[in-house]
């Protein structure tokens, strides 16, 4: 069974509840909805550019996008910053390989309690969220590796 | 409609919402036993197998099983099948309760060909106020395109005349950035009120076009 990892305690948990579902615009133009990626094991992260953390983890989260969007994983990359245009402009100095979605309104931030960044939590194929880890430290990538192999097998 | 009543009304309300939860409840347990007696029906035919003392045992053994299996997982079906009708009906009385037809205004939008438009979003403003503020995905927008309808918004509005503005958001002709406005004074009657959106494409300015048709 997968368990969740929360790195604080105080972090309210989403594990074992249905994801939250929201729809946000891309920095391509594209609105995407979480829902339609029903099916599908979707890993989602919640980063800022001001975050060190952030920097840290979205390259390790792009080569798991490479390696696995092929057997069904959806990496989804969602800013919290208030800068839109900052942030897109981040985000493609970053040459990531996977969608990056804004929250500007908060709301979805708001629907995932999301407190520090970077977060990020995986949605297994019925739309409910298994794992949630709160922040970046190296190794955390190895983790999210062997969950999303137990969610694709699923 | 003063606080007072408003108050009465959602406590009748809450009373006929738990009426309808406690006679769906009664109904499911009343129904409950009845397939129960089923099995029990189907083990009595077994003695007949003394026709055939040597083979018949061990078969009828297994018949029975076999039957009390399928028996369960029809048991099981028609269980799921009311569960899914008692939530249809539940939904549909929520509906009429939560926007009773006197105030209940729904918007839907359509769209038309698409040639002009790729829809992006729609906001609507009901008496200067947002009242709904939707981003089209490329297949709801897809499906919008093969006809589908969505309903924007539903809501509670007063007797009396009301303005709705819907903004619409895409890209027009030529991949441009493409924002417009459609503006429509309605007067809300007693009854259920609704609107719609439309985006249809004016073929002689290669122009989309967008209105809001009033359904009396």
């Amino acid at each position: 069974m997968l368990a969740s990892t929360a790195t604080l305690a105080a972090v309210p948990t989403l594990i074992d509840k249905d994801a939250p579902d929201f729809v946000l615009k891309g920095l391509d133009g594209r609105n995407l909805r979480l829902s339609e990626f029903r099916g599908q094991v979707v890993l989602v992260n919640f980063w800022a550019r001001w975050a060190g953390d952030s920097r840290k983890e979205m390259p390790a989260l792009d080569r798991i996008n490479k390696t696995y969007a092929r057997a069904g994983l959806v990496v989804l990359g969602v800013s919290v910053d208030d800068d839109e245009r900052r942030a897109g402009e981040f985000a493609d100095s970053m040459r990531l390989s996977y969608p990056i979605l804004f929250d500007t309104g908060e709301t979805v931030g708001r629907d995932y309690a999301v407190q520090k960044m970077p977060m990020t939590i995986l949605v297994d194929r019925a739309g409910v969220v298994r794992y949630q880890n709160v922040g970046f430290k190296r190794g955390d990538e190895d983790a999210y590796l062997d969950h999303i192999r137990e969610l694709l097998r699923e | 409609m003063n606080s007072k009543n408003r108050w009465v009304s959602v406590t009748w309300c809450a009373g006929l919402l738990a009426c309808a939860w406690a006679a769906a409840s009664l109904a499911a347990s009343a129904e409950a036993p009845a397939p129960a007696v089923a099995p029990v029906a189907t083990t009595t035919p077994a003695p007949p197998a003394a026709a055939a003392p040597d083979t018949a045992p061990a078969g009828g053994a297994d018949a029975p099983a076999t039957s009390d299996v399928k028996t369960l997982d029809q048991e099981v079906q028609g269980a799921k099948k009311d569960v899914i009708d008692l939530n249809k009906d539940l939904f549909v009385l929520e509906e009429e309760l939560l926007f009773p037809a006197n105030t209940q205004v729904a918007v839907f939008v359509s769209m038309d060909v698409g040639t002009f438009f790729a829809l992006d979003s729609v906001t609507i403003k009901i008496d200067n106020k947002e009242v709904a503020n939707y981003l089209y995905t490329a297949r709801e927008a897809d499906a919008l395109l093969k006809g589908g309808v969505h309903r924007i918004y539903l809501g509670n509005q007063k007797v009396g005349k009301h303005e709705l503005v819907a903004f619409f958001t895409g890209k027009g002709p030529v991949e441009r950035d493409y924002r417009r406005g459609a503006t429509l004074v309605f007067d809300k009657g007693v009854g259920a009120k609704y609107l719609e959106l439309k985006i249809t494409d004016k073929v002689p300015k290669h122009q989309p076009e967008f209105s809001v048709k009033d359904w009396e």
